[in-house]
């Protein structure tokens, strides 16, 4: 019978192709800026790294004096000092910890071919790899002994090896990041998490750095950060040395752990760092304050989806819920006009669910349309963030979900909209129409 | 089969009060074939519906096989009426998007009956009617009789076991007319039950009862023999 039901509702809305046209075009753009916002939304709160997102901890500790308050919810600050940052990564009797921030270059090659290009790039610990989970295509991370000694060594992606040497095997390549010149002992797959979870202060939808180097350059070579960094106190600084025995906040630190126990070792240690810092005259607030929290936590903790965003979402279902209010009027004029049919229609033994069931394939039949529809004003809703700003590059998208969504979403909000028009024709007495000669 | 007891329809509209049928009594029993005929607004098409269980009544009782229909809810009426009842409608109501071949399709696609024997039922009755070349056409593309006919191999496809028709050769010509009697003697030979509305008293004559509807009730003219009772019992009626 659905069968049938979709030819009847085929052929009705093919009877009246400016109505139908009319109704498809208000459910296609109600759906196509619900698609939108939902898209974003849905990128932006898609788990970066789902199998690892309750166990990769993010390491916050208070370092501020008494009565200093900082933009976060619980006055922490989000990074940590440079001296904090060594110091636990040296201390921490834990084996998945590492500690990085981002910086850049102007990188070359031997090839006067290939123009130089500014790139950002991360300077990081070896655990890095294995804890966000970059896959090597070839060569590996380099050796504790070359970090130690800051050997120039780099490691790169494969569009970075594709733009400076026109292919992705350059292991044992040299690069030059600004003029020093590193040797790459690794080529990763290409990586970006929707979100930059690992250092939201520096752009939580910003493209993650395709090259990495050791994290003890950054006092081997004095390689100051590209991101953010927030002081909390007047402090002199004339030079790097300076900057990184401050109590400036410019580092990340990010531990990951197994299950509850491996956290409480961990809060106790962290406990003890800050208490002998103590000792040492810095943390100098009443209470040890420091927090772990997961990707999922962090990403909820910084905000960042905002309120906006669900605000947008909201907004955009109520325009949707405007354009099904228009079609409704519109089913109703159409589905009375057709009243005398299904008088008939029950006078030949239809039930009025099987009435009731026809027009809502008819209306669900439209929904469809309109999302189908849809889809092609959201990709265009999309494409035109994408061009206001690099940012939206990889999140004014529609993954599958999205754009199996968009229909289902149709469909369902016009037999909503439906409901009464059918209800009122399948209510009417068979007999009124019948009578009329 | 059909029993209706004091049956009362008051229809209201706005101020004015109309009693279609008032202590409407009438008892149809299985394998009959009736004829009803009566003045125009006498209540014959509402007669025909509340049999039909198209409308429902004011008062009285309306048992059909046994059952008592204003006992039943709405889908049990539908029910009840897909099983039963075959309808050829005053006004022949066929549905303008559908070709005459999907048109007497539907109430078999309501019955659940199978493709295969749809098609052959559907090919068989046009053909009774003499349309079987005109399957695929509209019903506007046809004329009022041919319409008229569509509406009866409609009717005869369900192979109702009790058919209510208004005026069902209304629109046709006098042969058409005679052919269109004798499939529905012919159907109620088979076992159908039809109560028929005509104006028609050559048709009237040639069923085996005749009832009379008269200001919404019923005058039963099967007791009496020839056209001079008849009119007496009618004259008597209405107070003449
Ligand atoms: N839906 C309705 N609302 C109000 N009055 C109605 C309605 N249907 C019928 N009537 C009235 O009920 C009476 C009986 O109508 P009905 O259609 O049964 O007559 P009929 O015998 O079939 O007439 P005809 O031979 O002209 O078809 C008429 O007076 C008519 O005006
Ligand atoms: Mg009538």
């Amino acid at each position: 019978m659905f069968a049938h039901y979709l030819d009847l509702a085929w052929r009705s809305l093919k009877a009246t192709p400016l109505a139908t046209s009319l109704m498809a075009l208000a459910i296609a753009i109600g759906i196509g800026v619900t698609m939108v916002s939902l898209s974003v939304y849905h990128m932006m709160s898609a788990d970066p790294i789902p199998s690892k997102s309750s166990k990769l901890y993010a390491v916050q500790l208070q370092v501020m004096d008494e009565g200093q308050t900082y933009h976060s919810a619980d006055d922490i600050p989000f990074q940590l000092t440079f001296l904090d940052a060594k110091n636990l990564y040296q201390t921490l009797n834990i084996d998945k910890k590492v500690v990085m921030f981002k910086s850049g270059f102007a990188v070359h090659v031997n090839n006067p071919e290939v123009s130089p290009m500014l790139q950002t790039t991360r300077l990081i610990t070896r655990e890095f790899f294995a804890m966000f989970e970059l896959n090597f295509l070839y060569g590996g991370v380099w050796s504790q002994s070359q970090a130690d000694n800051a050997a120039p060594v780099t490691v790169i992606d494969e569009t970075i090896a594709q733009k400076l040497f026109g292919r992705s095997d350059v292991v044992g390549e040299s690069i030059y990041l600004a003029q020093r010149r590193y040797q790459v002992v690794g080529v990763t797959k290409e990586w970006q998490p929707n979100v930059k979870m690992y250092d939201l202060n520096n752009g939580a939808f910003a493209d993650a750095e395709r090259i990495f180097i050791p994290f003890s350059h950054a006092a081997a070579y004095e390689i100051d950060t590209w991101g953010n960094t927030n002081g909390w106190k007047r402090e002199e600084i004339n030079n790097f040395t300076d900057k990184m025995n401050s109590e400036m906040l410019w580092t990340q630190f990010w531990v990951e752990l197994e299950n509850d126990k491996e956290q409480q070792a961990l809060a106790t240690q962290l406990d003890n760092y800050i208490q002998t810092q103590q000792d040492l005259g810095r943390f100098n607030r009443k209470t040890r304050e420091f927090s772990l929290r997961n990707v999922t936590e962090w990403l909820e903790y910084n905000n960042v989806v905002s309120e906006d965003n669900k605000v947008m979402i909201g907004l955009s279902f109520m325009f949707l819920a405007v354009c099904l209010a228009n079609i409704i009027g519109l089913l109703l004029a159409k589905f009375l006009k057709r009243a005398p049919d299904v008088g008939v229609r029950r006078a030949l033994g239809a039930s009025k669910t099987q009435v009731f069931y026809q027009h809502l394939v008819e209306v669900a039949l439209l929904g469809f349309m309109g999302g189908v529809i849809g889809i092609v004003f959201a990709q265009l809703g999309l494409w035109g963030i994408r061009k206001t700003s690099h940012v939206y590059e990889s999140l004014a998208t529609m993954d599958v979900s999205m754009l199996l969504a968009a229909p289902s979403i149709a469909i369902v909000t016009c037999i909503l909209a439906g409901l009464y028009p059918a209800w009122i024709v399948c209510k009417t007495s068979p007999a009124t129409y019948l009578k009329v000669q | 089969m059909l029993v209706m007891n004091n049956i009362g329809k008051v229809y209201q509209t706005d101020m004015v009060q109309t009693h279609a049928l008032r202590d409407f009594n009438l008892q149809v029993n299985e394998g009959e074939f009736i004829a009803v005929t009566g003045p125009s607004g006498s209540g014959k098409t509402t007669f025909l519906n509340i049999a039909g269980m198209l409308e429902g009544y004011s008062s009285g009782q309306y048992m059909l096989d046994g059952i008592d229909v204003g006992k039943l809810n709405d889908n049990q009426r539908a029910d009840l009426r897909n099983q039963k009842i075959g309808f050829i409608f005053q006004g022949f109501n066929l549905i303008p998007d559908l070709n005459l071949y999907e048109n007497v399709e539907v109430p078999l696609r309501y019955r659940g009956v199978k493709a295969a024997e749809r098609k052959r039922r559907i090919e068989n009755c046009l053909e009774q009617v003499g349309l079987a070349g005109r399957a695929k056409h509209l019903p506007q593309q046809l004329s009022g009789g041919q319409q008229q006919r569509v509406a009866i191999a409609r009717a005869l496809a369900g192979e109702p076991r009790f058919l209510l028709a208004d005026e069902p050769t209304g629109n046709l010509d006098s042969l058409m007319a005679r052919q269109v009697m004798e499939l529905l003697e012919q159907i109620n030979r088979d076992g159908a039950t039809i109560v028929m509305v005509t104006h028609d008293p050559e048709l009237a004559r040639r069923t085996p009862r005749n009832i009379q509807i008269v200001d919404g009730q019923v005058a039963d003219f099967t007791l009496y023999q020839g056209k001079g009772a008849a009119s007496q019992a009618l004259k008597s009626q209405v107070g003449a």
